[in-house]
Formats: structure tokens, sequence, C-alpha cells
């Protein structure tokens, strides 16, 4: 029970989800001529001016820092992907899927360290903002829908920071519900005749919310 | 049995329940103020809930509505479950519908409980993710104890998201390092 008044028990915290996001890779134009580098978790092939690498988020804002390297945005962080995101978006229910898992943490760091690499960024940081809260209205009107049967909720194409928001309340909301319209709490009659239409629908077994 | 340590359970089997004997009991004081110290068939009284499911279990009270069920929350529940300010009615509402609604002969609880919570639900996923506090203060006040829970985790969350979007430094400087330090002579 001690989980139950400890709000923040199932949440990374927004630098975590940030740290994990670092491990994607980006192209980054490095202006220096360096050796292959060498760390756990891979080798960076050498370094020659002008020759574009690729390297993880965290090595690139590091040579970024230090000067020694121009990032380039990725492929849908152009006005024109995001434009066509944005519409999609808007026109369809379902999440668009265009969009890579950890786009809110990559475009936030890109934001603060490499604002001059990216072209037309004052067009760019309001399209990914709009963008956000339209899936985030989505994912509400998804979780307004519920009931006591829902036993598990599917919603696709979601991104790591907004699953991350909603992860504890949707958590506590099941609970909630599963509590409240268990069998006992509610007379047997009016069960039977709400499953029997279910039965007909040919829907699989394990009721998911879309 | 999960529950038996959680205090807010404890808090809420306090919950005054009239209840009416169906046999006499001797020896007990429930009443301070009368002079005997037996209770007749058929007395009303008013008994915290963990006393009267003891007693109803073993066949010697029958429990009655309490007053946070009665006609009038019901029917405000069914024009506008958002507004009905159930915390000054009951802070655990819903739990204790669940317990009360074994022991007491009414159907209808259940229903009622799962009406108001759905409707509820609603306007605390809006609130708790879009408003800013102090608007959102006043729906705040007339939620119980179990919606409170599911409004603050909400709300947390987004603000811990929202205090990382401002940006910031990513590492800050512990405040014991602050303060210069004075050199001893």
């Amino acid at each position: 029970m001690a989980g139950q008044t400890n709000h923040e028990l199932s949440l990374f915290s927004a630098e975590e989800l940030e740290f994990i996001a670092e491990d994607e890779t980006v192209d980054i134009v490095p202006n220096l001529k360096m050796g292959p580098l060498n760390f756990i978790s891979g080798d960076f092939g050498p370094f020659t001016p002008q020759i574009v690498t690729q390297v993880p988020l965290w090595l690139a804002i590091a040579l970024k820092k230090r000067g020694k390297c121009s990032i380039r945005p990725p492929q849908w962080m152009s006005v024109e992907k995001l434009t066509q995101v944005f519409e999609a978006e808007r026109e369809s229910q379902e999440m668009s899927d265009q969009l890579p898992f950890h786009y809110v943490e990559i475009s936030r760091l890109l934001f603060d360290h490499a604002r001059d690499n990216i072209p037309d960024v004052h067009m760019v940081r309001p399209l990914i903002e709009d963008i956000r809260n339209l899936r985030f209205h989505k994912v509400q009107t998804d979780l307004e829908a519920f009931n006591g049967r829902t036993i598990a909720v599917k919603i696709k194409n979601l991104s790591a920071m907004e699953v991350n928001i909603v992860r504890p309340f949707i958590g506590r909301a099941l609970q909630a519900f599963y509590k409240h319209d268990s069998p006992e709490l509610i007379p047997d009659p009016e069960r039977v005749s709400d499953r029997r239409p279910q039965d007909v629908n040919n829907a699989p077994r394990r009721q998911l919310r879309r | 049995m999960a529950k038996y340590y959680d205090i807010d359970d404890i808090i809420m089997e306090e919950e005054a329940v009239l209840s009416i004997f169906k046999k006499a009991a001797s020896g007990v004081g429930i009443d301070p103020s009368s002079e005997i110290d037996f209770i007749e068939t058929g007395s009303k009284v008013e008994l915290p809930f963990w006393l009267a499911h003891e007693l109803k279990l073993r066949q010697a009270v029958s429990v009655n509505v309490p007053s946070c069920f009665n006609e009038k929350t019901r029917s405000e529940i069914q024009a506008d479950s958002a507004g009905v300010d159930l915390r000054s009615r009951c802070p655990f509402f819903y739990e204790f519908g669940c317990k009360i609604a074994p022991i007491v002969d009414d159907r209808k609880i259940g229903i009622l409980l799962l009406s108001a919570f759905k409707s509820r639900y609603k306007e605390i996923l809006t609130k708790a993710h879009t408003v800013a506090f102090a608007a959102g203060s006043k729906f705040w006040t007339i939620l119980t104890k179990e919606e409170i829970n599911l409004y603050e985790t909400a709300r947390s969350a987004m603000a811990s998201f929202k205090k990382w979007r401002m940006g910031g430094p990513r590492f800050q400087i512990a405040s014991v390092l602050g303060k210069k330090r004075k050199s001893t002579a």
C-alpha cells in the first residue's frame, strides 16, 4: 500500500528519459580531424572535416559544446515533414507513426544546444509544440472512455515522454475502475444482459481499448 | 487483509452508521447520557462502521443506509456528478460505499458509485492535465480522498514535465557548497 501514496513511484523523471534518448544516432559534420573513438557502446569512426559521421546524440552534443562539429538535424525535423505530420495528426484519431519514439527529448536537446544548425528554427519549434499538444489531446480523449470492463489500454505510436506522463495516472484509474465495477457490487442480472451483445460482437476475448 | 494497516482504511471505518438493534444487548453503554446500561431491541444507535459490520455478521443489528447515500445525494449525482461536493458528505465516499454495499440491503449503491465515478473521472482527467493550479483549486476541494490521489498523480507528472521543458542547468550545485566557507583562525 506504500505505493499508493507515493506519487512519483512509477514515473521516470524527465531527465532520465532525456538521458535514455541521448542514445539515438544523429549525423554530424565535424570540423576537425580525429582518430576513431573507442567507447563501451561502440566505436565511432575516424572524424574527417566535412565528412558526415554517425554518432550517438550525447557525443554529438559534447562535441558541439566544444565547438568541434555542427549537428545535422534529423530527417523528421524539417518544416515540410513536420507540417505533413501535423496535418496527418489533425485528420485521424490514431497517432501518426512518423515521429521517432523520443522526438520530444531529441528536439529539446537540439534546440538547447544546436539552435544555429536547424534551418527555420522559429517555425520548427512551434510546429513541434503543436504536434505535441494535439497528440496529448488525443490521448486524453482515449482515456476518457474507460469503463469497468477495460482490462488493458492500447494506444499505438505514443512517444516516450507522453507515455511517461500518463503512466501512473492510467494505472491508478484502471485500478479504481476495476474496484468499482466489480461483479460483487453490481447485481448479477444486469451483468448478464450486458454481456450477451458483447459475445455476438466477435470482439477479441480480452477487450483492449483502442 | 492487506488493508488492515492502511491508515485511510482505519479512518474511513470510523464513519458513523445508523443501525437498529435486533436483540437486546446488556452491559454496554453506548450512549453515555442514558442511565441504563443495556440497549433494548429495536433501538436506533449510531455505531462506527467497524462495529456495525461485526455486529451485522453476528446478526445482532440491521444497518440502514448511511446519510451520505441518501436520496438527496443521489439526485444531485444524477443531475451533475462533477459539481457535487462529495468531500463534505464523506471524504471516503467510494471506499465506504464499497464496504457498505454488502451489509446494507440496497442493490443500487454499486451502480451509483460507478456512474458518479465515471463522470467525475472525466473531469479530473481534463482538469488535472491542463489547468494551472490556481484555477483548478476550486475543483479540488470537492473531491474525495481517492479522487485526489488520481488528481495529484496526474498533476505532479504534468508539472515535472513542464519544469523540465523550461530547460535549465542539468546539474545543480549542492546547496552546501554555495555558502562561503569562513576560514577558521
